[in-house]
């Protein structure tokens, strides 16, 4: 029976294998990654008859498999691979022939994606001079950026230090840092998550396909409906930290064989969040994009959209407040109104992009493609403007404690019974109307507020500043390859950027009007109503201010013209395990400021070169003190003209297949940006000292290796950004004025390393994983300073250098932490303490476990983070500061002035559920939860700023004090549950 | 499907919570007027003044409630962050400690001030002594505050919102407060009070002013440093000092500083003169230069008095006009009379309450 059995099998098995050898029909495709193109070595291949598994190969180094011996017959191929999410698609054999499936991209399987890049939320640094834009990392197949784009992002985590302007970030082609101010504009396309999905991304400094780069990073997203992955997804999602819900739909139709592919896009993000009050989304967003190919040399493509809505920001409290509160997430933006919370500061938005791209691939070996791309639109942000009335804001420092009672005397505020009664008022919050905005209050201020004919004048009116960009760009690359060995990459850009800057009266708050004068410069020149005035031209064609109603512009009106050209080339060369690559860059940029209105302040002078007087015939022109230039606020400024270039190299060696040995060096000048070029673009056309081209060296080496499901890479780097100005303006309650500091010469140097590693445990599916970085990110200058204040064309600094910026000198203690001073009274120096670029930590590392079987997944990673510093204001670096009143520096003086603030470390837990299912196997339907900050910790601060004041009026007349800093908290524990669909 | 449904059942329960509503109309309704009380007060601002005793700050531990009408406003930055009330028998400061006091308090509009708990003192007495030229010292005026701790002044501001919140009531709006027309022999003498003299602290009207060719001014050679030291003071005093305005701002004191108006004026307290002239000093006080207080000095027959006005007064740097300084016309003047030290002082809400007799 046994024996029967056997031979029948055997039969079977004979017969089959026979058959089989009689089969010419076959399978063979080239399993790539959907984001960049690039081969998949190694990913598991298998096809399946019904629930049979008929054959099962790996796809080779070029990405490249191959199954034959196949019957006519439908099939289904499934294609695994480690950090790309599954793919199944069905097969066709027929006629004997081996059907070429061609590409078969595979998605990264990179969680951290459902929550776009710009969600992160939106903080309110206008007045600080704080900049807070974390670099957003993309999991490019690339296990460090993958663990880190995603773990290390709540803390505001930035690759290798740098900011989020030097991160390059292209649409089709056309690069989309902001012309003002160079940061990468993620909100411009969040809550498309799914048109933007795929992306071309490049570490460092390596150079693009598409582009030539920085040094920190490049991505390019293709956004075109052929690069949407195709079918109809939805998905709904929950968030406990920014919105409540998001809706989200999108269509694609995949290339059809007419040629033509389009896709659509559609999606919402609505609600309030559990730990910041507040901030709320109403944000929508739109896409659309066709493309067509005609024969396989041309190809058209057409998109347009944009992520219209708006959103409430978080504004920064001091320590002081969010204890009083008992909160570290404390919002002093909002306030009740009609029982609901209303948040003063709002970002309102609607900037559509359009695209136009062509793409020219007339031979294999040669490819060129064309892009026209106009964003244009509304970007304004509200806020709470005020004329001759109280400060409004709820935690103004006069509403503190602190203001009345310090325990040390020399601060002259000793009144304990005042600070009990306000410390009351705040903690126990009887009248939520003292601890947030009282919008009641301002109403009924305007309310009662009779102005000229029995109007109601207001005083407190909520404003919107506007910064509309006309952005016009046009790039063009191409790449040729001719054989193996060699390729050529190169292309051309240019930019006109030209955007209006203004603000218009959003609300007049009960109001029925109010007046377009300036409110700084009334304290300082009430006598001479022509410097009061915001718009000198109608106050002398009317005899009198502006007077507005709800939508007019008023406060200033300026444009910012940029221009810039580039061109690019990169030459690579492969033989055998080694490639290579040497480029290089030139460009040139101009940018000026036109001022639309003259402002009294700095009316410069009329159209026939004259000096402008007032109508009692004082002069109101002014001239800057030092150079003797007129300071105009009306027209052009000069054109500032910057010529760029930059060469890089790079070189790989191959080990094995699975071995990867690579590096870059590079030197790059950058054109300074808009904002950071004038000292007040607000008021007047000055721009800042010693403006020139920032000037960056870059250095990194690599180790990778990619092995079955063992993943790792280290990286070392070495970078210098020198030359860097920085303008910060800040409402001075001392000097009753906008004050602007410039700052020119900030050097920075950047080096470290960063590792990421994803390894299998014997446990079956079970990988440890985890990512370090760990660096230096240190200044190497002291800047020089200027500053100004708006109300009058004094200069209070002039280009001073700040010595305490890039470290401060430490003395010698005593075992009690006194002094020890010299034969002549002096402190005694012991060392420099650096002072360190700041607002990321400068070590963070994750290790973690990742479990993956049958479309689960279950990820936990627990993550350290260290070395962050406070953002720093210069003033307390300054003699000026350490000396106090007496122009006395001593060694306490110094050291508590111009210390910087180091962040304590902190440890966050995170954990990542999903599943997925498919029905049909046409259908999928899957979830994914993560859950951040399990610990729930409250105490991690992931930025803030120091104030750019100072406690003047000691008691002792021998020092100052600073003003307590202000921080921004990481949310406690977090959820985002999503759930989503695909047809 | 069932997860769909789950979600969509949470959906909806979110779309209920308060903070959807905002999301969806962002409409809020305008909030209404406030409420105006009406108190009755338990005594009269005389009442409330005589229970103060030169000296002696006084915390009121009863229940005491006074009503006035407001008659003094810091909209052009003359009164800063305090003002006047005044009922039938006299007037007294407020010291709230806000600023732009004027748009929550209107001139004309009926104040109560419930006083348990504050304290009321007074500012700028000093003892009455007979010299050979004439009297010096005498009484300042009751102020309402808080008691200060420091003991720098017989009170401190009030400052706390939730203090004001408790203790200072807005009534109903009024007529703005008509002054009272006074002739040079209802004015206070250098020790009155309210008992003797209840126009102190209210509006009032004085004519035919007529200019007596004096200032009083005391700047500071850095007003960060201390400013009771005598070597750090600067008195512009006795003569006009080359000042024709109200005021001087700080642009106008530098003006007149760099003229070399002030470079003879010696730096210290009287009696004290140690420390060189303006001159000797000159680029220290233009680098911390400040605005400046200034006292006009006008006689009213044979009693002399004076307009005083802060730097920051937005009328401050306006000329007085040349036919009153040099003598050809007189001025009547409307503001709050005080005294400061014995002396008279009037305190004007702005540039319209001086009118120039031609």
């Amino acid at each position: 029976m046994f024996r029967k059995a056997t031979m029948a099998v055997i039969a079977l098995l004979c017969s089959l294998s026979l058959l089989a050898q009689d089969y010419t029909g076959g399978v063979k495709g080239k399993v790539i990654s959907r984001s960049d193109r690039s081969p998949i070595q190694q990913a598991s291949v298998t096809l399946f008859q019904g629930a049979v598994e008929i054959a099962s190969t790996a796809s080779d180094t070029e990405g490249d498999f191959l199954i034959e011996n196949l019957a006519d017959g439908m099939y289904d191929l499934v294609i695994k691979a480690p950090e790309f999410l599954d793919t199944r698609v069905n097969v066709t054999v027929n006629d004997g022939y081996v059907k070429n499936m061609f590409n078969l991209s595979m998605s990264p399987s990179v969680i951290a994606q459902e929550l776009d890049a710009s969600n992160f939320a939106e903080f309110d640094l206008d007045d600080s001079g704080y900049s807070d834009n974390p670099t957003i990392l993309f999991g490019q197949n690339d296990v460090f950026n993958e663990i880190a784009g995603y773990n290390f992002s709540s803390v505001r985590f930035r690759a290798r230090g740098y900011s989020s302007e030097s991160q390059d970030v292209y649409l089709a082609g056309v690069k989309m840092n902001d012309a003002m101010t160079g940061s990468a504009p993620f909100s411009l396309w969040s809550g498309l998550n799914e048109p933007t999905r795929t992306k071309d991304a490049y570490d460092g400094s390596d150079v693009a396909t598409f582009a030539f780069g920085g040094y920190n990073g490049t991505t390019n997203i293709p956004v075109l409906a052929s690069y949407v992955r195709k079918g109809l997804r939805g998905s709904v999602l929950t968030n406990s930290a920014l919105y409540r819900l998001r809706l989200m739909m999108t269509y694609a139709s995949g290339p059809l064989d007419n040629g033509w592919s389009y896709a659509f896009s559609a999606s919402a993000r609505l609600g309030g969040n559990d730990w910041i009050d507040g901030i709320y989304y109403r944000s929508f967003a739109y896409y659309a994009s066709a493309e067509k190919k005609f024969n396989d040399v041309h190809r058209i493509g057409a998109a347009f959209m944009a992520t219209p809505g708006q959103r409430g920001a978080q504004n920064s409290s001091t320590q002081e407040v969010y204890d009083l509160v008992g909160d570290n997430m404390y919002n002093s933006n909002w306030g009740y109104q009609d029982g609901k919370m209303r948040n003063a500061r709002v970002r309102k938005t609607h900037e559509p992009i359009a695209i136009l791209k062509y793409d020219f691939t007339p031979t294999e070996e040669f490819s060129l493609a064309a892009t026209l791309l106009y964003r244009f639109g509304k970007n304004g942000y509200t806020a709470l403007d005020w004329y001759d009335a109280a400060d409004p804001r709820p935690d103004y420092y006069r509403n503190l404690p602190s203001y009345f009672y310090m325990e040390e005397s020399d601060y002259n505020r000793q009144n304990p019974f005042k600070a009990a009664w306000a410390a009351d008022a705040w903690s126990t919050g009887y009248d939520q109307n003292l601890i947030h905005i009282n919008w009641d209050r301002l109403y009924n201020v305007n309310q009662n507020s009779i102005g000229e004919g029995g109007r109601l004048r207001s005083k407190y009116v909520q404003e919107e500043r506007r910064v509309d960009q006309r952005d016009l760009n046009f790039a063009v690359s191409y790449k040729w390859r001719p054989d193996n060995h060699f390729q050529l990459t190169g292309g051309a850009d240019a930019k006109i950027n030209r955007t209006e800057n203004f603000k218009v009266l959003a609300d007049l708050l009960g109001g029925e009007y109010f007046v377009d004068i300036d409110n700084f410069a009334e304290r300082e020149f009430a006598s001479s109503e022509g410097k009061l005035q915001n718009d000198l031209d109608y106050y002398f064609a009317h005899g009198q201010a502006k007077t507005l109603e709800k939508g007019d512009k008023y406060g200033y009106d300026y444009l910012a013209q940029v221009r810039n050209a580039s061109i690019w080339s990169n030459a690579q060369l492969s033989f055998g395990n080694f490639k290579g690559n040497v480029a290089a860059s030139l460009g040139a940029t101009s940018f000026w400021r036109d001022g639309l209105v003259r402002k009294g302040l700095f009316a410069g002078l009329d159209e026939n070169g004259n000096e402008i007087k007032d109508n009692a015939g004082n002069v109101l022109t002014t001239y800057n003190p030092q150079t003797g230039e007129v300071i105009s606020s009306y027209g052009k400024s000069v054109k500032n003209n910057f010529l760029t270039y930059g060469v890089k190299a790079g070189a790989e060696y191959r080990l094995g297949g699975s071995m990867r040995f690579y590096g870059h060096v590079g030197y790059m000048t950058e054109a300074p940006k808009f904002n950071k070029a004038y000292l007040s673009p607000r008021t007047r056309n000055s721009i800042v000292n010693d403006l020139t081209t920032i000037k960056n060296f870059t250095a990194d080496i690599n180790y990778q290796l990619t092995l079955g499901t063992w993943n790792f890479r280290a990286t070392g780097f070495y970078t210098t950004i020198e030359d860097q100005t920085d303008v910060m303006s800040y409402y001075d309650d001392l000097q009753n004025a906008f004050t602007n500091l410039a700052l020119s010469g900030i050097d920075e140097r950047h080096m470290g390393i960063e590792v990421g590693f994803k390894i299998p445990t014997p446990v079956q599916d079970l990988a440890i994983q985890g990512a370090v970085s760990y660096g230096e990110y240190i200044y190497t200058s002291n800047p020089r300073m200027t500053q100004t204040v708006d109300n009058s064309a004094e200069v209070t600094i002039l280009n001073e250098i700040v010595p305490y910026w890039q470290s401060h000198p430490v003395y010698k203690k005593n075992a009690d932490g006194s002094f020890i001073l010299d034969d002549e009274g002096n402190g005694i120096f012991d060392y420099d303490k650096k002072h360190y670029v700041p607002s990321t930590p400068q070590l963070a590392a994750s290790i973690g476990l990742a479990w993956n079987r049958n479309y689960w997944f279950i990820d936990g990673d627990v993550e350290y983070f260290a070395k962050s510093y406070l953002d720093m204001n210069p003033v307390y670096r300054t003699d000026f500061a350490a000396a106090g009143p007496d122009h006395l520096e001593t060694p306490s003086e110094i050291e508590y002035m111009s210390a910087q603030e180091e962040f304590d470390p902190a440890f966050l837990v995170n954990l990542n559920i999903g599943k997925s299912w498919y029905i049909d196997r046409k259908y999928q339907i899957g979830f994914s939860l993560n859950a951040k900050n399990l610990l729930n910790n409250k105490t991690v601060k992931t930025g803030g700023y120091e104030q750019t004041r100072l406690v003047d009026n000691t008691v002792g007349k021998e020092r100052y004090y600073r003003f307590d800093s202000k921080y921004f908290y990481n949310n406690g524990m977090n959820y985002m549950l999503n759930v989503y669909f695909r047809f | 499907m069932k997860p769909f449904a789950g979600f969509a059942a949470a959906a909806v329960l979110l779309a209920s919570c308060e903070e959807w509503e905002p999301v969806y109309t962002l409409k809020y309704d305008e909030p209404a007027n406030y409420e105006r009380v009406t108190m009755t007060p338990t005594h009269t601002i005389a009442q409330l003044a005589a229970m103060y005793e030169i000296g002696n700050p006084k915390t009121i531990e009863e229940d005491i409630i006074i009503a006035g009408k407001v008659n003094s406003s810091d909209q052009s930055g003359n009164f800063y962050k305090s003002f006047y009330i005044q009922d039938e028998t006299g007037g007294i400061e407020v010291k709230v400690g806000r600023s732009s006091l004027y748009s929550d308090y209107k001139e004309g509009q009926t104040v109560y001030v419930d006083l348990h708990g504050l304290t009321i003192g007074m500012y700028g007495y000093k003892t009455l002594k007979e010299y050979a030229d004439g009297p010096s010292g005498g009484n300042g005026l009751v102020q309402i505050g808080l008691e200060d701790p420091t003991n720098e002044y017989e009170t401190s501001y009030i400052e706390v919102e939730p203090i004001i919140n408790a203790h200072i009531f807005r009534g109903q709006d009024g007529d703005k407060v008509k002054p009272v027309v006074l002739t040079e022999k209802d004015l206070p003498g250098r020790t009155a009070t309210l008992k003797d003299s209840p126009v102190l602290g209210k509006l009032v009207t004085i004519k035919g002013l007529k200019y007596s060719d004096k200032i009083f001014t005391l700047a500071y050679i850095n007003s960060n440093l201390d400013k009771k030291a005598s070597s750090n003071r600067i008195f512009l005093s006795d003569q006009t000092w080359g000042v024709t305005t109200w005021a001087m701002s700080k642009n106008l004191f530098v003006q007149k500083l760099d003229e070399g108006a002030f470079d003879s004026v010696k730096i210290g307290n009287s009696g004290d003169y140690n420390y060189g002239t303006v001159a000797d000093h000159k680029d220290e006080i233009r680098s911390n230069a400040a605005a400046a207080t200034v006292s006009q000095y006008f006689t009213c027959g044979k009693t002399e008095l004076a307009v005083r006005t802060s730097g920051f007064a937005k009328f401050g740097d306006a000329e007085i006009p040349a036919e009153v300084l040099n003598g050809s016309a007189t001025i009547d003047v409307t503001g709050v009379l005080s005294l400061y030290q014995g002396d008279i002082q009037l305190t004007i809400n702005s540039l319209d309450d001086i009118v120039v007799n031609k």
